[in-house]
């Protein structure tokens, strides 16, 4: 454990090791900010705890999520009494330990081992044809071999897509208003006669993404590996905001940094206590809404919700929270791996109530469906 | 103005110049004035992150320089730029001196040919360090945040003709932010934060009477814990501190003494700004008549 501030010996000795409690807790303080503590206590602000407390907060803190935690942890460094300390030996921890992972992984594969025959299959195909064919293979069908395969084909191809995105982004040398800066500073050359005129233009910017993935019981099969291509996409697209919902939503893009995605599953794990239970996909948009809405539906986000639709709350609800998020985003694409049967009408309530608001409805049971998602996102 | 020790002094001054700022804000700005690191105010709208700015330029008697973030902001209009039609004019003057051309263009991307936007007005300031307000920072694009950078910490700009340019005096800066997009780490990391949220009922009832003194403590009270009532419900745009402020301003200019069903009815749209939310306000007190 890490030392507190019963075990220093002066003030200044405290702060240096309060500045290392926070940030083995998650906090991104550095050794400007520890010099900025400290001189903030020279000039008189350690005199009250409230003051100083408050100072602190504002040099350490970047964001309200980020302050309480820190109070949090404020008291736990400054107040812990050495004698509490032996009674309970179990220490906190924020960040959750990553040990449980065996058991998140066969939770999240439903029923994924039981296919030893196709394993052999895949085998004896040789390496083109077996990418190929993995493509159009039905998640729900894949082995756990074969998941981590198509993940690798999925990388691949996400990483040409980004590029392929990029290059179309390039400005058009002939458009757009006169540059006068350019102009002139090249006419110099010529003795002051602008004889090549420099235009400017907007460039398109990279759009953003908002992810919903639904790890309800009936979306067990595809869940895991439709988080995989979450965590590839997370990769090319710097603004990605990922959730996944059930019953209730939890915001995922934080731990997607990481990318080891067996943390992600254990923290899903961990926080959502209905795991492939059922849906309520209405109120987890409403959720949403109201918690992160102001701050991510601005600026024309592109939606993707990844769900069957098989709703089993409210579902005016979800036609209604649906059509708020459309108000205010570029498109939302909907896709839905049910969508890959043959002869899938999108009959279900929560579809139906979900219809009016979605601008591309597409499957999501394979690979091959998942990259046709390029054509959407490209049309920026 | 005398000189400042501790965070209780601001709280008098402020009080005098009609603001009103709790423990926590008072620490903040305390630091921003004695560490001179900039502040990141966060909050909802309405709550007085920009009149901070203006009330603390006042105190400090000290001009105010303010850069209204918007997306597509870019250099030439926050930071410099050169005055072309004067450079072209200039230029055509030269053509017959006997100037190199080294020369015309040391003239021609000389001070007197360059325009100064907020930016770098707030770096060459002569006489004291001014208030840079940075407002609504969230508006602007990643790129222009990442500029800002070079300005937050090193307090310096670099404009490729002239060099680069140090500030003679640092200015004390405050960046607003509603939060509708996070901003980067870099940045958050130059600055001190502080997020202000909805104040309580007593606090903004001392706002409102610090603002408009002539109001009568009954309509004060009833105003507030209404506004107050409003932020527990759903609405579209919670109402702000400001938005207090005009409605009871609004109530005391039609002759109101009193919150009745009436005043209400007639002074609604200065509290809330969508219709959404007034029908909503106004199908509930049908319902309670």
């Amino acid at each position: 454990m890490k030392i507190q501030a019963f075990q220093t010996g002066s003030l200044s000795e405290s702060i240096v090791a309060f500045a290392q409690y926070v940030r083995t807790h998650g906090l991104n303080v550095g050794i400007q900010e520890t010099q900025d503590a400290l001189h903030a206590a020279e000039l008189g602000l350690m005199a009250e705890r409230p003051s100083f407390k408050q100072s602190l907060k504002a040099l350490f803190c970047t964001s309200p999520e980020e302050c309480m935690v820190f109070d949090q942890l404020f008291m736990q460094f400054w107040d812990t009494n050495p004698i509490d300390l032996q009674q309970q030996k179990s220490k906190v921890n924020i960040q959750g330990s990553v040990n449980r992972k065996s058991k998140a992984s066969v939770v999240m594969l439903g029923q994924g081992h039981t296919t030893g025959k196709l394993d052999e299959d895949a085998r004896n195909v040789s390496g083109a044809n077996a990418a190929e064919r993995l493509k159009k293979t039905d998640l729900s069908l894949l082995t756990e071999m074969e998941a981590s395969q198509l993940e690798e084909i999925a990388r691949k191809l996400c990483r040409e897509m980004a590029v392929r995105m990029r290059r179309r982004l390039k400005q058009h040398p002939r458009k757009g208003v006169p540059d006068l800066r350019r102009t002139v500073r090249h006419s110099i050359s010529y003795g002051g006669e602008p004889i090549k005129l420099f235009h400017r233009m907007n460039t398109p910017k990279k759009q953003r993404l908002i992810v919903f993935l639904d790890i309800s019981g009936s979306m067990d099969k595809y869940s895991l590996f439709l988080l995989r291509f979450i965590c590839a996409l997370r990769d090319h697209f710097r603004q990605l905001e990922a959730f996944v919902f059930s019953t209730t939503l939890k915001r995922i893009s934080r731990g997607l940094q990481a990318r080891q995605l067996e943390t992600v599953v254990k923290n899903i794990h961990d926080h959502t206590d209905h795991w492939s239970g059922g849906t309520r996909i209405g109120e987890c948009l409403q959720q949403f809404i109201d918690m992160y809405g102001k701050r991510m539906l601005n600026g024309s986000p592109t939606i993707i919700v990844l769900s069957d639709g098989l709703d089993t709350g409210d579902v005016s609800k979800l036609g209604e929270a649906l059509a708020h998020m459309h108000a205010r985003s570029k498109r939302i694409v909907w896709l839905n791996p049910l969508k890959g049967m043959k002869d899938y009408q999108p009959l279900a309530r929560g579809m139906q109530a979900a219809m009016p608001s979605i601008d591309d409805f597409r499957s999501a049971h394979n690979l091959e469906s998942l990259l046709e998602l390029e054509n959407i996102l490209s049309h920026a | 103005m005398d000189e400042l020790n501790k965070p209780e002094q601001l709280s008098a001054w402020l009080e005098e110049a009609r603001y009103v700022a709790d423990p926590d804000m008072l620490t903040s700005l305390f630091l921003l004035l004695k560490l001179r690191k900039p502040l990141l105010l966060e909050g909802p709208p309405g709550v007085g992150k920009t009149e901070s700015a203006i009330v603390l330029s006042s105190l400090l008697d000290v001009p105010l320089i303010r850069l209204q973030c918007y997306e597509g902001l870019d250099i030439s209009s926050a930071v410099y730029e050169w005055n072309y039609q004067r450079q072209l004019l200039a230029i055509r003057m030269q053509e017959t001196s006997q100037m190199s051309v080294s020369e015309k263009e040391q003239k021609i991307f000389g001070e007197e040919y360059l325009l100064k936007r907020p930016l770098l007005q707030a770096i060459t300031q002569t006489e004291k360090s001014p208030v840079l307000l940075i407002d609504e920072l969230d508006r602007s694009d990643e790129e222009f945040e990442a500029f800002l950078l070079e300005l937050l910490s090193a307090f310096q700009i670099t404009i490729p003709e002239l060099g680069t340019i140090r500030a003679t005096h640092k200015p004390y800066v405050i960046l607003t932010s509603n939060r509708t997009r996070e901003l980067s780490d870099a940045l958050k990391r130059r600055c001190l934060y502080h997020w202000i949220g909805y104040p309580g009922l007593e606090k903004e009832m001392s706002i409102v009477q610090k603002r408009l003194p002539g109001i009568e403590p009954s309509l004060l009270e009833a105003v507030v814990k209404q506004v107050q009532s409003f932020r527990q419900q759903r609405l579209s745009k919670t109402p702000g501190i400001s938005e207090t402020i005009d409605w009871a301003e609004s109530l005391m200019a039609l002759g109101h003494r009193s919150l009745n069903n009436r005043a209400i009815e007639e002074t609604l749209g200065a509290i809330l700004k969508s219709s959404e939310d007034i029908e909503l306000i106004r199908s509930q007190m049908t319902e309670s008549v």
